[in-house]
């Protein structure tokens, strides 16, 4: 490594310089900042010159000569030598896509010059959707990244870039946070970032090797700029209701519906009480965002502090959060050759969570139960001899109370997130920058849940007397958590960039990285009898032990990953571009030999409008292919650390239990990182004045050595299963994105444009092994809905695993199933082994996305729509009927009887259905995501108030879905085989009224 | 920072990737264990695995009990217990899930011998003797679950060394059966090494009574010579059990009181009080079910065991729990439970309910002894001597001397009578096996009893699949 550095510097230090009369000068934009590496040519001197970091040259010339100066971005100026120390100031050139500059990994490119696909997006289009991450605002805008999100405050989107790679795996792409890498970008001021550049296709994102996988998100947040004090402020408040909800039977109908499902008439079809228990539990959330930031520049510092504050009631009763961002972002400029950067976040969140299980108790309780008997106990499921809910009687469902629930639940969650880093950037010689970069990301959790055991006992049942409560059971229990750790990440780098000969331009980027994810303290207590007064749980000078029920104390595994990473970019003549990328990872998370990986990637480009041939199309003004290839990984696997298991134990005899220990888990010592392997091509273009702007991507992505659980011989005694590399998975795809700008007159403007992308995912081959069945999406039942095991191959992951539903039996309204041999049979005569099959998968095949806007005037006006196709969805809720719940109002007006041989819905029954795709339904939908209008007030531009903005949005505020559910953007858990893709326990899809202002001082 | 850098330009070293784990113990750190209690927690393990649902509970329960007359299903008619109802019927097949629970168990517990025969003399720190003992234990403990393994399911795979996963030759191993013959003479070998290390049981401190002792290890050796009708070896490995006696009642031997007595040679102990560590489920599931019940009522004794006790027989009381009585604790056993009978060996009486209770399951005692030596001198024609042991029994049990005097007379009442003193000890259904009554002893209950398939259980499914044609099924499944 060494000597690569040694060879790296006396490469540097090889130009020479010439000698002659040396004309000094500064090269400056209009705002007079100095631009760097301008390129001044003095024809008859026949010598040439780089402006440095600053935009001064030194230059061999004679007084009187004509200096060409030129430079990416500006308009080509031509200047007589007029003195020795000249002042030259460029103009910004009209042609956008020269100017516009994209962050790459440890650095940035000009977007034309850029060989690999990314999507990169601004402040205005991150902050205009008004919730609270950023990963949710940019849901349809970028083509090839699928977003998966959930209004309920404080969780975290899933986001899915060019389709899932990996089965057991991490499947979060990486997010570099001004440098910091991180999971997670819930702690982030949306109104803070200035960029959100998605890192789509290996090319691009080999840099970041072995966590590269799942694709790169590069978050920029703001800086000072401008020559005076800047003072914004942002402030909106919005109103919050389920986008869509499922209208169920009324008393009287699911009287008549259980009731012919037990063939009685245990209740009465005349009810005196029709509770909605959705309208119970929920209410109108609300919420507010207030932002203020202070910014600025003078010659050596730019600084920017902002704040913000968000509070969110939720719908769900009881549910609150909130969250107080604090940003300071600063950059000296020491001297002309160090330049310091230093970023600072203060994030703190209180969340009050309360169980979303409310809404599937809500779905199932009768509403034939009233909220509160007239004796004011909360109502049960129990029903008298008249056939009316009572506080004694019989117990028709063993569904909880939702409103008892959510007042029972009392938690509270508060987490503080510092992130914070600096980067210093010093240049040594002219086009060789040295940066050095430190960050660290320290988190602390804490939360308390109170359980009132005692008194839920005796909601529960009304008929309870507390003298009868067990005196050994507790009166309530305590748990109190604590996490926290601490991250960090160092990199070195040099930068180094050249033009020879006014056609090769090279950069070259190299240097080593060390990141380090400390190991996760989490200590959990739980504790019974407490004062029932929250200020008395922690008293001093109590002896605590006798009533402690359980404690955790863990420190997870830390893990380090050392890097080195090298990067050439060459332009050759403006048109043709070379990209060569290379990262070395090494990975605690691995044994000795296998932790050392190498991740090569290449990208070229054409730039085909730089070509003579093409000088006289004027309809085409920017047209550049693209493509490349590259090997990523994902270290985040299972770790296979092989471990004694302890917790053995025995009495031989006696009263003492002895301690036992064994190994029951075997290692495959060879396990790695998941490899990723992409071949991409892209095409670029801009048409007809710029006024056309798109691009078309196609991509081949397979990770062969995909992890997934092996069993070991049974003879083998080990039942722990052990991961190692035994799939592949394959995602073939092509996005498309396009946009038309225009300008009809000054006072109007308007774009439409739009997205759509396709993937297909498949489990393209496994290995001839035992593998460890994943089964998921369990429905709380003993049912599952979805396989993953060594019948899966050819199948999406993800995919659902059901028996196949048949109609009804029209003899007596049962539902039928098809055998594996195609007969229709009762589901008691169905084999769990033979009759289930694959039946299609929560994974769209398609996202697209659709936006338009309109300026007139002072008035702006966009819309952005969002829409998937091909998923499916297990409608989890409908599907856990077993006796007495209630249903939805289309099956209680319509089922089978012998009246309705015909009818859509099967008999009424009380048995738990199985996991059949009677339940599973389309996922396909489209909806508006946001709508925004907003009027600029006629403001001076130099007055004390110069900027206001006022607007109202509209998130949400349409849908067309075939699902008959809340929402089919069900994110659940985020895990594939998890709760993603099943409604059941989840929040829903909201739509919201939001009001609010910009304004800058 | 520049300093942090170059730091860190130096530091290229691997070393610096080498992470500790904090989430569990490294087998890396095998130092921690390497002093005597480390050293015991190897074997403990061992003995742990005999406390598992899946080791000594419901699973084998059903495969070990409820198959033969001497218990039925039990519970509601409704509640097959998974597979309880077919294992009753002798109706199950090569996925039965209680085959396979148990022959993973056994296995499982084999691997944890197999770790501390590899571990134990890594640990050069404890000392010589003690390891030398515990290798006898899990030589012991091996023995005992081969010797299961071969009565259930004929001949296994036998795994006499910690499998390396990428070696041919131990893939070989794990999915290639043995014949029992070859099994029965692995057992023989780990069980005369165990009788070498191992003390006698009263060199145990008393609360190590659990432990395998040099007596248990001649007692199971007895008992595998007499499934392989080596009666003069029966003979002489009895001889051998020295320090044991008959308890004089025969009720409380199944009690907290007669944990570990002059009478047991090896018993599976279980505690109920906190932590309450003990065989999982195995007396919440066999039960009193229904109102006033405190389980699931599952494997209660058949109307054929009943009917197997002579009049006076006190052992009668002491294995079975009627409904609509009360039991010597006190407990009133109301006659709204759901089955007339329930096994009383299964009940415990401080923590009834309880998940993990103090009942214990004796494996091995005295009494069996006697009975093998009386069966196997009869069977050397020394009828008069097997007499006298077989009177011992029955005296013990309230009953006069056998009226038997022919050496055919003898021998099947001694069957009988491992019958009655062994019930719900999970001995009948291998012995009617053994014995060659199973024909026509299933026949009174009702039940076929397939010869040349019944004897043995089906090997699981999975496995057959996972060997890939190395290993073939018992014939008829």
């Amino acid at each position: 490594m060494r000597n690569f550095i040694f060879s790296f510097l006396a490469l540097i230090l090889l130009p020479a310089y010439m000698s002659g009369q040396v004309i000094k000068g500064k090269v400056s934009d209009k705002n007079g900042i100095g631009i760097p590496a301008a390129m001044i040519v003095a024809a008859d001197s026949k010598t040439s010159a780089d402006t440095d970091f600053d935009g001064n040259f030194n230059i061999n010339a004679k007084i009187g000569e004509v200096l060409k100066i030129s430079m990416v971005g500006f308009d080509a100026l031509s200047v007589k030598v007029t003195s020795e120390n000249m002042s030259i100031t460029l103009n910004e050139s009209k042609d956008t896509e020269l100017k516009e500059v994209v962050v790459i990994g440890y650095g940035s490119r000009k977007k034309i010059d850029n060989t690999t696909a990314i999507t990169s997006l601004k402040a205005e289009e991150i902050s205009k959707t008004k919730v609270l991450n950023a990963s949710q605002a940019i849901q349809g805008k970028a083509a090839g990244v699928q977003v998966i999100s959930s209004d309920l405050p404080g969780s975290s989107p899933s986001v899915v870039i060019r389709g899932l790679g990996t089965a057991i795996g991490g499947r979060s792409p990486l997010y570099i946070v001004d440098g910091m890498p991180t999971e997670n970008i819930n702690n982030i001021n949306t109104n803070d970032i200035t960029s959100y550049e998605i890192l789509k296709d290996a090319s691009a994102l080999a840099i970041y090797g072995t966590r590269a996988a799942n694709g790169v998100i590069i978050v920029t947040t703001k800086k000072g700029k401008g020559d005076r004090v800047t003072v914004e402020v942002e402030s909106f408040a919005g109103f919050r209701k389920p986008l869509r909800t499922v209208k169920m039977a009324g008393s009287d109908a699911y009287a008549r519906y259980s009731n012919a499902a037990l063939g009685n008439s245990t209740f009465s079809e005349n009810q005196p009480v029709n509770t909605n228990w959705l309208d119970a539990i929920t209410r109108t959330g609300s919420y507010t965002q207030n932002n203020a930031s202070i910014s600025g520049a003078t010659e050596n510092i730019k600084y920017f502090f902002s704040v913000g504050n968000y509070e969110e009631k939720a719908i769900l009763n009881g549910l609150d959060y909130s969250r107080f961002t604090f940003r300071n972002n600063n950059e000296y400029k020491i001297s002309k050759k160090l330049t310091l950067n230093q970023n600072f976040s203060f994030t703190s969140a209180n969340s009050a969570p309360k169980p979303l299980g409310a809404f599937t108790n809500a779905y199932k309780q009768s509403p034939i139960v009233p909220v509160r008997f007239a004796s004011g106990q909360y109502g049960v499921p129990f029903v008298d001899a008249n056939g009316v809910a009572s506080t004694s009687g019989s117990s028709f469902n063993n569904v909880g109370n939702p409103v008892a629930q959510l007042d029972f639940y009392n938690e509270q969650q508060r987490s503080v997130t510092l992130q914070g880093g600096l980067k210093l950037d010093y240049e040594i010689l002219k086009g060789l920058k040295f940066t050095s970069q430190f960050n660290g990301e320290y988190y602390s959790w804490k939360q308390y849940n109170y359980e009132d055991t005692k008194n839920i006992w005796l909601a529960a049942d009304p008929t309870r007397d507390v003298a009868n409560y067990s005196s050994t059971s507790n009166n309530n229990l305590l748990t109190r958590g604590r996490e926290q750790y601490f991250n960090w990440n160092l990199s070195n780098y040099f930068t180094y960039n050249k033009i020879f000969g006014e056609i090769h331009d090279i950069e070259l980027t190299a240097g080593m990285e060390t990141s380090v994810k400390g190991p996760r303290e989490k200590l959990s207590i739980v504790r019974k009898n407490v004062n029932a007064s929250s200020n008395y749980w922690s008293l001093n000078d109590v002896d605590y032990v006798a009533n402690i029920t359980s404690l955790l104390d863990v420190t997870y595994d830390q893990t380090k990953l050392a890097s080195y990473f090298g990067r050439f970019q060459y332009k050759l003549m403006d048109k043709y571009l070379f990209t060569g990328t290379i990262r070395r990872d090494g990975s605690s998370n691995f044994a000795k030999d296998y932790r050392w990986g190498t991740f090569p990637a290449f990208g070229l480009g054409w730039v085909i409008t730089k070509e003579n041939f093409m000088a006289n199309v004027k309809t085409i003004n920017v047209l550049k292919l693209r493509g490349g290839w590259g090997k990523l990984g994902n270290q985040n696997v299972p770790l296979n650390n092989q471990a004694y298991a302890s917790g053995l134990n025995s009495y031989l005899g006696g009263s003492i239990l002895n301690e036992g220990t064994t190994i029951n888990s075997q290692i495959d010592p060879s396990l790695s990182w998941e490899v990723t392997e992409e071949t991409s091509l892209g095409l670029d273009f801009e048409l007809l004045d710029n006024k056309l702007k798109g691009s078309f991507d196609v991509y081949n992505k397979k990770t062969d050595n995909v992890i997934l659980y092996v069993r070991p011989y049974s003879t083998s005694g080990i039942s722990v299963a052990t991961p190692a590399h035994v799939g592949e998975v394959s995602n073939k795809g092509y996005e498309i994105a396009l946009r038309w700008d225009d300008k009809i007159s000054d006072n109007l403007s308007y774009w439409v444009g739009g997205n759509f992308s396709n993937n297909k995912n498949e489990l393209s081959r496994l290995k001839s092994v035992n593998l460890s069945p994943v089964v998921g999406g369990n429905l709380g039942n003993g049912q599952d809905t979805k396989l993953l095991d060594n019948s899966s191959v050819g199948q999406p992951l993800g995919s659902f695993y059901l028996y196949q539903y048949a109609g009804i039996d029209p003899s007596n309204g049962k539902m039928l199933y098809y055998n594996a041999s195609g007969a229709k049979v009762t589901q008691d005569a169905l084999s769990a082994t033979a009759d289930k099959k694959y039946s299609g998968s929560i994974l769209p095949t398609s996202n697209y996305g659709v936006s338009l806007g309109l300026n007139y005037k002072n008035f702006d006006f966009s819309v952005d729509g969002y829409g998937t196709g091909g998923a499916k969805v297990y409608n989890g809720k409908k599907a856990q009927r077993f006796t007495g719940e209630n249903i939805e109002q289309s099956v209680a007006t319509n089922f089978w009887s012998v009246s309705n041989t015909t009818a859509s819905n099967p008999a009424p029954f009380n048995q738990v259905p199985v996991a059949s795709t009677y339940y599973m339904e389309s996922g396909d939908f489209f909806r508006v995501n946001n709508i925004s209008f907003g009027y600029k007030l006629p403001l001076a531009e130099n007055g004390f108030l110069n900027y206001c903005r006022v607007y109202v949005n509209a998130i949400n505020p349409f849908i067309t879905q075939k699902f008959s559910g809340f929402s089919p953007e069900l994110n659940g858990n985020g895990n594939p085989y998890g709760s993603q893709g099943v409604e059941l326990d989840a929040y829903p899809t909201l739509r919201s009224l939001v009001i609010g202002a910009n304004l800058k001082f | 920072m520049f300093t942090l850098s170059a730091l860190f330009f130096t530091g290229c070293a691997d070393d610096y990737l080498d992470v500790n784990q904090t989430q569990s113990i490294s087998t890396k750190d095998i130092e921690l264990f390497n002093n005597d209690a480390g050293a015991k927690t190897f074997v403990t393990s061992i003995y742990s695995k005999f406390l598992n649902w899946d080791m000594s509970s419901f699973g084998w329960i059903g495969l070990a009990s409820i198959t033969s007359d001497d218990a039925d299903k039990g519970s509601s008619p409704g509640d097959t217990g998974s597979d309880k109802d077919v294992l009753d019927n002798l109706t199950y097949n090569s996925s039965n899930p209680s085959a396979e629970s148990t022959f993973n168990a056994n296995y499982d517990g084999i691997n944890r011998c197999n770790q501390a025969l590899d571990i134990l003399p890594k640990l050069d720190k404890a000392d010589a003797n003690l390891r030398a003992r515990l290798i006898g234990e899990a030589k012991f403990l091996r023995a005992f679950m081969y010797f299961t393994l071969v009565k259930c399911y004929g001949g296994v795979p036998i795994v006499n060394h910690l499998p390396k996963p990428t070696s041919d030759d131990d893939q070989k191993m794990l999915l290639t059966r043995k014949t029992a013959a070859e099994v029965y003479a692995f057992i023989e070998n780990d069980l005369k090494d165990a009788i070498a290390a191992l003390p006698n049981k009263s060199a145990y401190a008393a609360d190590e009574k659990a432990r395998a002792s040099k007596g248990a290890a001649y007692a199971l050796l007895a008992k595998v010579y007499l499934y392989q009708k080596n009666w003069q070896k029966v003979v002489d490995n009895c001889n051998l059990v020295t320090g044991y006696s008959i308890s004089p009642d025969y009720a409380k031997m199944f009690r907290l009181e007669g944990e570990n007595d002059a009478e047991s040679i090896f018993e599976i102990n279980g505690v109920g009080s906190v932590p309450a560590k003990g065989i999982e489920g195995y007396s919440a599931s066999q039960g009193a079910r229904g109102a006033g019940g405190w389980g699931w009522g599952f494997n209660t004794p058949s109307q054929s065991l009943l009917n197997a006790y002579e009049a006076g027989d006190l052992r009668k009381n002491a294995t079975i729990i009627f409904r609509g009585t009360t039991l010597y604790d006190g407990r009133v056993v109301p006659n709204t439970v759901e089955n007339p009978m329930y096994n009383f060996k299964a009940y415990s009486s401080q923590y009834t309910d309880g998940w993990e209770t103090d009942a214990n399951i004796k494996y091995l005692r005295y009494a069996e002894v006697v009975l093998m030596k009386a069966e196997a001198l009869n069977e050397l024609n020394q009828t008069p001597d097997a007499i006298l042991l077989l009177n011992q029994i029955r005296n013990r049990a309230g009953l006069a001397n056998t009226t038997e005097v022919s050496q055919a007379g003898v021998k099947k009442a001694i069957w009988k009578e491992r019958r009655v003193e062994l019930a719900f000890e999970f001995d009948r259904f291998f012995d009617l096996v053994r014995t060659g009554q199973a024909k026509a002893a299933f026949a009174i209950d009702g039940k076929t009893f397939t010869e040349g398939k019944n004897e043995l259980f089906p090997i699981p499914d999975s496995f057959i699949r996972q060997s890939k044609g190395m290993s073939s099924q018992n014939l008829g499944y």
